[in-house]
């Protein structure tokens, strides 16, 4: 095996096992934040510090019984919770979170960080973002049970609904990078303007980072948006009917998810890996802290805004975030044609 | 070098194999006791009566033959976005009478009730 | 402006343009109005087909390409287009009092009069495979809906599902023979497909392309063996749309057919002429005999109109120009008398009488004695006797077979027409001879007053004096093909 290829697979089991392990980060962290905003201590009993609790967690999971409802569809009962986190694994794939490096002189030519360089990134993340909505509405019609296809049947309209905005939120930022590569959007962000400000998008496009940001959320199911599992009407949603680690594979999906849609934000909004003071190799520092603050923007809200009502979700959906996405678009479409961006 | 896309197929089938052991693992690990009643769907505690796949609201259709509507309008702006540079201002009008019909429909749809929910 | 548009382009296409506008027009006007003035929108439809015909005037002697070859605007889609629209105008016309009597809400139903009408006028100007497979489904789509416009009525929905259905699977035949096409000669643009073509060994792959476009645009104008969801079609349709439906879009079925085969396939000539000839003979032939056991009159109305669509071969088959003349006159002369028998079963049409058997034309006469003479005029046009417009349209088509030397196609086009009058006098007789007053009173209204006026004109006019007519068309027909020299797509 050539070195080159040698880095490459060890580059996508390091990308899966640090998935993996941001989930379970962030069952912590979710559980932590939530308990300081609302002055609790959260877990501390396992390990220092509840440090040890997502394992716990799994464990606990691995060892419930599974059961699936007598009058469920089998196959797409067992199916749904693969396809939701086999989709929620495949959009990072063409993520990228660090420049191309050479690993400290390790390898002759470089590598870029990510796990495939895809001149059209930006489509296969849209693409396989609508993907995922399979997975729920199928753990959702499967089940046989009321909340489960009710749950599954609003996060399908939901997701649906929302993706509009979503992609029209990327198609804004194409138009200012001139690129489906996010390597490429990522690297028209370097350098600064005036010396200070960063080149980010961001300042471009704070409306579009707007619509995605609040699109994103929807699309991941996540509170002020959850009602897929609006847990005082629909007890759990669409997967009411899940337990044990099929269960988990909800969890790890949503949580990937966010994880996906933060990596994504940062490379289209916030200038991925670039950033002052650290030297371009050790970007991918940068590319975590940035995540890291939109992954706790996500549990912020989750914990600080009310669920909305599902009519409003509907109405601000279509009413308000596409004129908005549609308006945006064509703004910076003249923009880009009057200052030449 | 490697097709792009061998490494995003190698990270599904790596993606799906771990779901697949999680799931076939934790199998082996957990009891299964069996109970008829513990089979049934959750509901409230009493026994359902009907099938759950009902009919449902025509909303969630009306959205999904809206959704389909503008999506493809969405994936044309992608290629749009992209050679912007090179379009300019053709472009721009070209897309503004594309959004325009599309924003007539939009209209209609709006105005025929077809966004409302409740 | 990226290469290959310019602006004359835009300025060619200005007639679909003025279309496209005054459709979204409708379509602002028809939420923005309370419901009950909604009626006006038929008005604003009018104005915007007449804005179209005028938009039209520049372009009488334009011979050139759009976008590369995509659409051709000339004579001959010209002509096509000025039937369509004028076909679409006399629909409106007779939509406002059927829509009245079926309390049906007007607003969609102009807006997709006016999108079925584009997409005839697409397929006609249309040179490319894609070109006229858009403008072919817009049209289609649009009529999916038409068709099943009369929401209570069961039969309006039969309709609808099996045309949609049956449109749908024949568009899959259609399109297959298309990528066939496409396949073997590597371009979708007619012209420059019939340059690939040329003066090529017959390849198999080729002839089965043939084969499925004939058997797909068969299914548009209904030729038998691919007639069989006309008869329902034209039965459960609102009746407004099934006149339009029978002229519209088969002339634009014809227009497309003529693109297709003359322009794209003049090397598979040999083939496309046999299958047409077989398809002539057995689709007039079908069409009459079916047609004289019918007592619902929409319904013999329906096999008539597959009849004619067996006449109309005859002028394809021969192929020549005189031929494509034939054809084009005869396709607007159908359209008058098609339209005006349609509105005068749209005038019988009441509340609680359908209006379509033919026990309600008994007595017309004494009823209703110009609507029950418009029909008797319609009928023997319908049926070829001088001295209607019907009768000059047979007569040239089947001097063209002749010129062509197809004789016989002639002479069972003849036989064809005699076995026709049957059905076409019994209307007739039950008019004029049965005096039992069966039916109501016919409803006229002005609207069905000025269109069943211009229906009796054109066809007493362009049976006494058809010499304008056949000027333009052939003028239009000599059109076909590239103005000097074929441009070749990238």
């Amino acid at each position: 095996m050539s070195p080159l290829l040698l880095a490459q697979v060890a580059l996508t089991l390091f990308v899966f096992v640090m998935l993996l392990s941001s989930a379970a980060v962030m069952v912590y962290v979710e559980r932590k934040v939530a308990a300081l905003l609302q002055q609790r201590l959260g877990p501390y009993l396992v390990g220092p510090k509840g440090l040890l609790q997502p394992i716990a967690d799994v464990v606990k999971l691995m060892f419930k019984e599974e059961l699936r409802p007598r009058a469920a569809d089998a196959l797409l009962f067992t199916l749904a919770p693969i396809i939701s986190a086999t989709a929620a694994f495949a959009a990072f794939a063409v993520v990228p979170f660090g420049a191309e490096t050479t690993f400290f002189g390790l390898l002759d030519e470089r590598v870029r960080l990510q796990v495939a360089d895809v001149n059209v990134a930006v489509l296969v993340i849209f693409a396989i973002a609508s993907m995922s909505v399979y997975g729920i509405v199928l753990a959702g019609w499967s089940a046989n049970s009321k909340y489960s296809l009710l749950g599954g049947l609003r996060s399908s309209a939901q997701m649906i609904s929302y993706e509009l905005s979503y992609g029209l939120a990327l198609a804004t930022v194409l138009l200012v990078g001139n690129s489906l590569s996010l390597t490429d959007l990522v690297n028209r962000q370097a350098g600064t303007w005036l010396g200070f400000i960063p080149r980010w998008f961001i300042f471009v496009q704070p409306l579009g980072f707007f619509i995605y940001m609040t699109a994103g959320i929807a699309e991941t199911n996540r509170a002020p948006f959850d009602f897929p599992e609006a847990e005082q009407e629909l007890v759990a949603g669409y997967h009411t009917e899940y337990s044990s680690m099929s269960f988990a594979m909800f969890f790890l999906a949503e949580y990937i998810n966010m994880v996906t849609v933060s990596a994504v934000a940062t490379d289209l909004f916030l200038g991925g890996w670039h950033g002052p003071l650290l030297p371009e190799s050790l970007g991918w520092i940068w590319f975590l802290i940035k995540v890291a603050a939109l992954l706790f923007f996500y549990v912020w809200m989750r914990w600080t805004l009310p669920r909305y009502r599902y009519d409003q979700l509907m109405a601000f959906g279509w009413k308000v975030l596409l004129p908005l996405a549609v308006i945006n678009l064509l703004v910076t479409a003249a923009g880009v044609l009057y200052f030449g961006l | 070098m490697l097709s792009p896309y061998i490494p995003i197929a190698i990270f599904v089938v790596v993606a799906t194999g771990f779901a697949l052991f999680t799931l076939v693992f934790s199998g082996l690990l957990h009891p299964e006791k069996y109970n008829k009643v513990k089979l049934e769907p959750y509901e409230c505690g009493i026994e359902p009566l009907t099938d759950a796949r009902d009919r449902y609201s025509i909303r969630y259709y009306l959205v999904a033959m809206l959704f389909v509507i503008f999506d493809v309008e969405t994936v044309f702006m992608f290629p749009w976005a992209v050679i912007f540079d090179k379009l300019l201002l053709f472009g721009l009008i070209e897309m503004l009478v594309f959004i325009f019909i599309l924003v007539v429909g939009y209209y209609y749809a709006w105005q025929k009730g077809a966004l409302e929910w409740v | 402006m990226p290469p290959g548009i310019s602006a004359s382009d835009f300025y060619n296409i200005l007639p679909e343009l003025v279309l496209t506008s005054g459709a979204l027009v409708v379509l602002i006007v028809d939420v923005l109005l309370p419901k009950e003035r909604r009626g006006a929108l038929a008005w604003v439809t009018l104005l915007a087909i007449g804005a179209t015909l005028a938009s039209l005037v520049p372009f009488r002697s334009t011979h050139v390409e759009v976008a590369q070859g995509l659409l051709a605007v000339d004579q001959f889609a010209l002509f096509f287009k000025v039937v369509f629209l004028v076909a679409a105008a006399i629909t409106v016309l007779m939509s406002v009092r059927y829509l009245e009597i079926e309390g049906a809400s007007p607003g969609e139903y102009y807006f997709l009069i006016l999108c079925a009408t584009l997409g005839m006028m697409i397929m006609a100007g249309g040179i490319d495979l894609i070109t006229i497979f858009i403008g072919l489904e817009t049209m289609a789509v649009s009529f999916y809906i038409l068709a099943g416009f009369i929401k209570p009525s069961h039969r309006s929905n039969e309709a609808a599902v099996k045309y949609f259905l049956l449109g749908a699977f024949s568009l899959g035949i259609l399109l297959y023979g298309m990528s066939l096409m496409y396949g073997l000669s590597g371009t979708t643009n007619l012209r420059v497909m019939a340059a690939a073509f040329a003066g090529q060994e017959t390849d198999a792959r080729l002839v089965l392309a043939v084969i499925l476009v004939v058997a797909g645009v068969g299914f548009k104008i209904a030729a038998v063996p691919f007639h069989m969801w006309a008869p329902d079609v034209y039965e459960g349709a609102p009746t407004p749309i099934t006149a339009f439906l029978s002229v519209g879009s088969k002339a634009a079925s014809f227009a497309m057919l003529i693109r297709i085969f003359l322009e794209g396939l003049p090397s598979m000539g040999h083939d496309w002429r046999l299958l047409f000839e077989a398809l002539a003979i057995i689709t007039m032939t079908v069409g009459n005999i079916a047609a004289l056991t019918q007592s619902n009159v929409k319904r013999m109305l329906a096999y008539s109109s597959i009849a004619h669509a067996g006449y109309v071969l005859i002028g394809i088959v021969a192929g020549t120009s005189r031929g494509i003349t034939a054809t084009l006159v005869y396709l607007f002369i159908y359209a008058f008398m098609q339209l005006g028998a349609f509105a005068v079963i749209v005038g019988l049409r009441r509340a609680d009488v359908a209006g379509e058997e033919l026990k309600d034309f008994g007595g017309l006469h004494a009823r209703n004695p110009f609507a029950a003479f418009a029909m008797l005029l319609f009928m023997l046009s319908l049926g070829g006797i001088p001295p209607t417009a019907g009768f000059m349209g047979k007569f040239w088509l089947f001097s063209a077979a002749i010129d062509a030397h197809y004789n016989w196609l002639a002479v069972i086009g003849v036989l064809n027409s005699a076995v026709s009058l049957y059905y076409y006098v019994r209307i007739v007789v039950f008019m004029y001879v049965k005096k039992e007053a069966l039916g109501s009173e016919p409803a006229t209204s002005p609207t069905l007053a000025v269109v069943l006026g211009v229906a009796v004109a054109a066809t007493l006019v362009l049976g006494v004096y058809p010499r304008l007519l056949f000027e333009l068309a052939d003028a239009s027909a000599r059109t076909l093909g590239a103005a000097g020299v074929t441009t070749s797509l990238r």
